[in-house]
């Protein structure tokens, strides 16, 4: 596939069979080898495929092979012109994304009570294959439909949470007709839990600040003690993708839509089975939002139970997801054009002015959280104006070693004992596991902010370092 | 002959599963598929659910299975180590899964979330049958 260099960190393929834009990728020459390598560079020519894709199928920094869309992956559909929606450019993890609290503690205040802050965490997180903290069939609903506001409205967090937190934490237009009993059975007992894998809820220090302007706005200053977390809409956003794939694969052939891959199965967004789906992901979304504001109400409490005050700051910096489809306006040849844009392990990235941001950010863009892997950093950057990209950027370090490669590399008690030596205190669900997330695992997460920045999809504004980490 | 392998994902794990029939390989399809996540076998078998599950062609239809048993296992916190297809023809597999409660078992690999179509197949081979599946973790 003969991709061609287009810029110091841009490279482009022109269409070929079926491709009906180019594909366009965003990376450093060792980032582009990597995804080169193995076949997340064939999965941006197949997205090209979509029935209305506009302008390119894009891959950001952090690319590495998915099934059907890569991770990293970004198609915006025109939705006027028989744009299609794909549940596989969302996930199954519907909404997984993270979200970052700012505290007043420094780091000499958190090492002096670290094994007490993360003693509280280890027992107040529900993680791997545990149920969740809260439960109820009532509460389920009223989650599906209004999600972290639900949970607000329930007790927990505080009202300024929604204020930060994309869509204000609600997804409009759930249609809980469409979430299957077996999707809500499935997630109804897992509200407020990190899963497993990859999730994490970690405590990092600001040590680094890149632009003091947007930080202040964001809440964040050099030497703040931060906790990111990481998680997405657990079983039952698993079991409506689930569904939503099946039920898409019937009606892909009444719509006449042929795909390249099964994964890649759409509909048109203006049909009765597009705007079923959406209904469902909407759904799932608030299902999302409000699991991770429960997670950080539970973080607040593991906080204050350590330190014995609740004066501890612990605000909302901001929330994101970087598994989602959203319709919005972009600029497409010079005119504005409804877009169903489908962002898979990548993150939405409103420059400054976007009406859609809460009014003290709006001069500064929104908050784009990266989480490095476990045990390196994770940035902080912000919209910016002019991203190529449908305003999207990056979401993480990006894999770099199948799970079964790093598992040979090190033990999980190894890679423990190499981070505990670092000063990172480790709380994992299973000691084994940790051994497919270690850091060498996943590519350097300097280098994909590094080409976020070279490329305009966002400017960086904080480094975090990691301190202590709660695994799923 | 093995009942399933691991193949190498970069992000993601998948198997492939063999049998000398149609039957034996979606049941060690299963079986790999709860083998990725919690490795061999460890207790023994205490409870049996009935599986059911539809789906148009062999592909299809093998997703619909493994996911049908894997939201089961979920929703009861089951850790399933036995499958056996009853029936299979038109569209529809039935069958059992058997397995123990999920409490107190150290995962030897990732939970897996979902089974994916990507690369999927199902192909008849001069032995009996093959399977690959790729799951998301």
């Amino acid at each position: 596939m003969a991709f061609r260099r287009t810029g110091a960190v841009t490279w482009e393929l022109s269409p070929e069979g079926g491709m009906r834009v180019p594909g366009r990728v965003f990376a450093s020459e060792a980032l582009f080898s990597k995804a080169e390598s193995d076949r997340a560079i064939d999965q941006v020519a197949n997205v090209a495929h979509l029935p209305g894709i506009v302008e390119a199928s894009f891959a950001m920094p952090d690319i590495h092979w998915g099934y059907g869309f890569p991770i990293g992956g970004v198609a915006a559909t025109d939705v006027d012109s028989g744009g299609v929606v794909s549940p596989g450019g969302v996930g199954f993890d519907i909404c997984c994304g993270v979200r970052l609290l700012a505290s007043n503690l420094d780091e000499t205040a958190f090492r002096r009570h670290q094994g007490l802050i993360m003693g509280e965490l280890d027992a107040r997180v529900p993680r791997g294959l545990g149920k969740g903290s809260i439960a109820g069939k009532r509460l389920l609903k009223a989650v599906l439909e209004r999600g972290a506001a639900a949970v607000l409205d329930a007790g927990f967090g505080v009202p300024g949470d929604l204020e930060r937190c994309e869509e204000h934490g609600t997804s409009e237009g759930a249609d809980l007709a469409v979430v299957s009993d077996r999707a809500q059975e499935r997630g109804g007992g897992q509200l407020g839990s990190l899963g497993a894998g990859n999730h994490f809820l970690e405590i990092q220090v600001v040590d680094r600040i890149e632009d003091p302007e947007a930080a202040e706005a964001f809440g964040l200053a050099a030497g703040m003690v931060t906790v990111m977390i990481h998680c997405g809409s657990r079983g039952l956003g698993h079991q409506t993708c689930t569904d939503q794939l099946a039920e898409m694969g019937k009606a892909m052939s009444r719509h006449g839509i042929e795909v390249p891959d099964r994964q890649l199965a759409c509909v048109p967004v203006r049909s009765k089975e597009g705007e079923r789906y959406l209904g469902a992901m909407a759904a799932s979304a608030n299902f999302a939002w409000a699991n991770r504001h429960v997670l950080a109400d539970g973080t607040r409490r593991a906080f204050a139970a350590a330190l014995g005050t609740t004066k501890l700051g612990m605000d909302l910096v901001f929330d994101v997801a970087h598994n989602l489809a959203k319709i919005e306006r972009h600029m497409v040849n010079g005119k504005e054009r409804t877009l169903c844009v489908h962002r898979k392990g990548a993150t939405r990235a409103f420059g400054p002015g976007h009406p859609e941001l809460p009014d003290d950010l709006r001069s500064v863009g929104q908050p784009v959280l990266i989480p490095g892997s476990m045990g390196t950093a994770s940035w902080v950057l912000r919209g910016v104006e002019g991203n190529p990209a449908f305003a999207t950027a990056a979401h993480g370090a990006g894999r770099l070693m199948s799970r079964k490669k790093a598992k040979k590399q090190h033990t999980g008690i190894e890679v423990k004992r190499g981070l505990e030596e670092q000063g990172i205190t480790v709380r994992p669900g299973s000691v084994r596991l940790l051994a497919e997330e270690a850091p060498y695992a996943y590519k350097d997460v300097d280098e994909v902010i590094d080409v976020c920045a070279r490329a305009g999809l966002a400017a960086p504004v904080a480094r975090l370092r990691p301190l202590g980490v709660v695994k799923g | 002959m093995a009942r399933y392998e691991i193949l190498a994902h970069t992000a993601d794990t998948g198997i492939v599963a063999y049998g000398s029939t149609l039957e034996e390989v979606f049941a060690n399809a299963a079986f790999g598929m709860f083998g990725l996540t919690f490795g061999p076998p460890a207790a023994p078998v205490a409870e049996e659910r009935h599986i059911e599950a539809e789906g148009q062609g062999l592909d299809e239809l093998l997703v619909a299975w493994l996911s049908e048993i894997l939201a089961i296992a979920e929703i009861e916190g089951l850790v399933f180590t036995s499958f056996r297809v009853a029936e299979m023809g038109q569209g529809r597999v039935v069958g059992t899964a058997s397995g123990s409660p999920v409490e107190g078992v150290e995962l030897a690999g990732p939970p897996v979330k979902a089974v994916t179509y990507h690369d999927l197949e199902v192909v008849e081979t001069s032995t009996g049958w093959r399977a690959r599946v790729i799951f998301d973790v």
